[in-house]
């Protein structure tokens, strides 16, 4: 689905008349594969150039060196440039800013409209959209009055109306609520099991990544850290230096093992702790 | 007593058919020098009582008394009042606007009409508790990274040397060190200065990590009052209205149902460490001793 | 602190107004603007009146809610009746210090306060009953013979719709910086005029930089969304003519009609109403 090799992007830093006076590497050397149908994570602290590594995927930057292919096709093709934006769909952080539409059910039509797709197809796959998120009754609402959970949904809606094989998710939920922060993880999980969609998860919330099937950690533009989220959870100190925390039932587990309990290496849920530590205390009677 | 709400509600577009009540008959006391959390949904009425008790929002019922004083009285002083109870906002760097960062911290200072030296003497004071070296006084407020232009905008507003201070989600969309060094600050703040701290937060986590006593708001109403451990021995409770006890807390209830006699009232994860230690070595110990007993 | 504006908000209900091509109700406000100028004559505005008082009664728009909304401009309305009165040569009727009234200004007066009061309902009547959306959608088509004088027609109508879309998201902003700011010390409302524009400063420079960022978040948004301009775009909600249009076009053009007759015997009415 997305293969990246040796991606380098170098942002160019203009003095006040515009000349370039400077660069700063955002990423740094990276390459990573993901295969159809995964869901993927990609965790970093702020600046760590998981967001720049994001809009390459959606050929929004384009590498400075290095190649990033989105389903066989090259970002530097530019007639492949609209395919590759339709396939690998994006979500962006900030609810507001990426709503274009002033009712629900036009925004979710502004891609296939970009398609040119005839009238009755876009509200088919409108349709299709507001249903993939469920938020078919609210289809004629102001997104202004909508939560900002719903809004998320709303974006998706619109990126799953253009029927991609890839959704990349760039901080969806750093901007929510707890509440809105499940809506949006839950319409993820869904399009990813249900729908075979490919799912790219960036985010810096440790909690939001135990069901990726694999994650990747950034730092300073490199791939840092990357494995299953058991093997990542595992190495509670090293993700502290990046940054980043663990879960709390993760931490608690990983406490308790310094201690000298025989837990294992990374406990992901709490019945899983609490599992593991009945038979210990089973074992000591 | 510093603070004191008496049976306050709030209207938004009264006396219209899209009247809401935000606010509905809350009282309560805020002492001094206490760390205060404040949880509650999106719409559950925080941001309006936050807003109510420095005088940005008039109440439409009932009486606030700062420090014995009604703030909607006729010769009341809104303006002192507003540098006494410190406000910083959610995204608080999206106020930021001087050419310079000591500018901008200087700009509540000179509000309040003091002179330049002790303006300038206020901000470097504030700008020294949220740990901005002086490097960074003279840039840009917003060449500055995200957490920093956070800490310059806080800075802005402790710079009016306000008795209490209220946050209202500090930390939104700040990754977790972030979040940590935030909330450390703070906390940090409240202890050295025995200010009031007023935390708004949506996450039951940071909030049972740092706070004296915490304020549970939901629909308008202020359900609930307390010390953290008493607020969360009514998880059931806080569940009914969408929110939840820390997840250490359900971790720690898990453990008990699977046979180990822990308490569930740790609230950090250190805590909680400690007494599952405590739990499994202590009945490790009993077990051997009986062993040794038999033996014997 | 601004809920308080309703003129020419869209106001949501069920009414044939509310159901006709947002086009005809481009065309019609424009005409009746016209029309407004033709019939200048008593007689011409009562037909005018009644033109807009039976559409006002189509719209289902409740009467209260639309006068409501022309609070908000009464001032307006007033100080230009004041300056027609005073500064219209002719008879004087009265004085009032160096200012002379009169009775030509008076009758100008009159007839620009009507019009202007007329003109201003006529067309929050086209707002209250259509969409944004469906408003800039007719924009754009009405406006695509200008295509081929270069005008942008189709960027013109996106950024119509995308200003409409993030007036309120801006004006809560606005609140929120100024309440911050207020909280800061900072005083919105000195009696200075001076004092008052500096004033503005924190409140302007965040509210720009906020709404720069939010553009260029939308505009990687909306490429992302493989937006590339008008070209090749096709649309969810296309316009189409019904048969209610046409009907609508023929009363339309009727009332045109019947106000251009009342100009042409304007000086054969009797009375009053030929003034």
């Amino acid at each position: 689905m997305i293969r990246i090799r040796d991606l380098i992007h170098d942002f160019l830093l203009r003095d006040d008349e515009g000349n370039v006076n400077g660069t700063v590497r955002a990423i740094d050397d990276v390459s990573l594969d993901v295969a159809p149908g995964q869901f993927i994570a990609i965790l970093g602290h702020n600046g760590s150039g998981k967001s720049t590594l994001a809009k390459h995927l959606n050929a929004l930057l384009f590498p400075t060196e290095g190649e990033v292919w989105v389903d066989g096709m090259d970002t530097r093709q530019e007639d492949k440039l609209w395919e590759i934006r339709r396939r690998a769909g994006m979500v962006f952080q900030n609810p507001d800013n990426q709503i274009i539409g002033q009712i629900v059910e036009e925004d979710v039509g502004f891609g296939p409209e970009n398609m040119g797709l005839p009238t009755e197809k876009i509200w088919k796959r409108v349709d299709e959209g507001l249903d993939a998120v469920d938020m078919q009754k609210h289809r004629l609402k102001s997104p202004n009055r909508l939560s900002g959970g719903q809004k998320q949904r709303v974006s998706i809606a619109g990126v799953i109306a253009m029927h991609p094989h890839c959704i990349i998710l760039d901080e969806p939920t750093a901007m929510l609520d707890p509440s809105g922060r499940r809506e949006v993880l839950a319409a993820a999980h869904r399009l990813h099991d249900e729908e075979g969609i490919t799912i790219i998860l960036i985010t810096h919330y440790m909690e939001e990544v135990i069901g990726a099937d694999h994650i990747f950690v950034m730092d300073r533009g490199k791939v840092a850290m990357q494995g299953t989220p058991r093997e990542i959870f595992a190495q509670v100190e090293q993700l502290q230096a990046l940054g980043l925390t663990v879960p709390q039932v993760t931490l608690l587990g990983h406490m308790l093992r310094e201690q000298g309990l025989e837990l294992p290496e990374a406990v992901l849920t709490a019945d899983e702790l609490a599992e593991k530590l009945g038979a210990i205390y089973e074992h000591s009677h | 007593m510093s603070i004191r709400i008496e049976d306050i509600s709030y209207y938004y577009e009264r006396d219209t058919a899209m009247q809401v009540c935000a606010l509905d008959h809350i009282s309560a006391e805020i002492p001094d020098d206490q760390f205060i959390g404040l949880i509650g949904h999106t719409g559950s009425g925080k941001s309006t009582l936050i807003q109510t008790l420095n005088g940005l929002l008039k109440v439409t019922e009932g009486h606030i008394y700062y420090n014995g004083e009604d703030i909607d009285g006729k010769d009341f002083d809104r303006k002192a009042l507003r540098a006494q109870v410190g406000m910083v906002f959610q995204y608080p760097e999206h106020q930021l606007f001087e050419a310079d960062v000591l500018s901008d911290v200087m700009f509540g200072p000179k509000n309040l009409g003091l002179s330049a030296e002790e303006c300038k003497a206020r901000a470097e004071e504030a700008l020294r508790m949220v740990g901005l070296e002086e490097r960074y006084y003279g840039l840009s407020p917003f060449d500055l990274s995200g957490g920093q232009k956070r800490r310059a905008a806080i800075a802005g507003v402790l710079a009016m040397r306000p008795k209490v201070l209220i946050l209202d989600e500090p930390t939104a969309g700040l990754d977790p060190k972030g979040r940590q060094e935030i909330l450390d600050l703070i906390a940090g703040m409240q202890k050295s200065t025995h200010m009031t701290v007023i935390l708004v937060s949506h996450s039951m986590d940071d909030v049972a990590r740092y706070a004296d006593r915490i304020m549970v708001m939901a629909g308008g109403r202020l359900l609930m009052y307390d010390a953290p451990q008493a607020i969360f021995e009514r998880s059931e409770e806080l569940e009914a209205v969408g929110l939840a006890a820390p997840q250490i807390i359900y971790a720690l209830k898990k453990i008990r149902e699977a046979g180990i006699p822990v308490a569930t009232s740790a609230l950090t994860v250190e805590e909680a460490a400690a007494e599952v230690l405590r739990a499994v070595r202590k009945s490790g110990k009993k077990a051997k001793a009986a062993r040794r007993q038999v033996h014997v | 602190m601004f809920n308080s504006i309703t003129l020419g908000q869209y106001y949501q209900t069920d009414s044939v107004l509310h159901r006709l091509d947002p086009r005809i109700k481009v065309v019609a406000t424009f005409l009746y603007l016209v029309s407004l100028f033709v019939a200048n004559s008593v007689a011409g505005y009562l037909v005018s009146a009644l033109f807009l008082a039976a559409m006002i009664a189509l719209s289902n728009v409740p009467v209260r809610y639309i006068l409501r909304g022309m609070k908000t401009i009464a001032l307006l309305l007033v100080i230009t009746m004041l300056f027609n009165l005073f500064l219209t040569p002719g008879d004087v009727l009265f004085q009032l210090g160096p200012l002379k009234a009169s009775k030509e200004g008076l009758i100008l007066a009159c007839k620009m306060g009507v019009r202007l009061s007329m003109l201003i309902l006529g067309s929050s009547l086209m707002t209250l009953t259509t969409t944004p959306t469906r408003l800039t959608d007719a924009m754009e088509t009405l406006m695509r013979p200008l295509r081929r004088f270069r005008v942008p027609v189709h960027e013109i109508a996106m950024m119509m719709s995308i200003a409409l879309r993030f007036i309120p998201i801006l004006m809560e902003e606005t609140d929120k910086i100024m309440k911050a700011q207020i909280a800061r010390g900072a005083d919105f409302e000195d009696r200075n005029i001076m004092k008052r524009i500096r004033s503005m400063v924190p409140l302007l420079v965040p509210l720009f930089i906020s709404a720069f960022r939010r553009a260029n978040d939308l505009a990687l948004a909306m490429e992302a969304r493989c937006y590339r301009g008008g070209d090749g775009r096709t649309k969810m909600k296309p316009l189409k003519y019904e048969g209610r249009d046409h009907a609508a076009y023929a009363v339309l053009f009727g009332y045109l009609a019947l106000c251009i007759a009342l100009r042409f015997v304007k000086g054969m009415l009797p009375g009053f109403l030929g003034i």
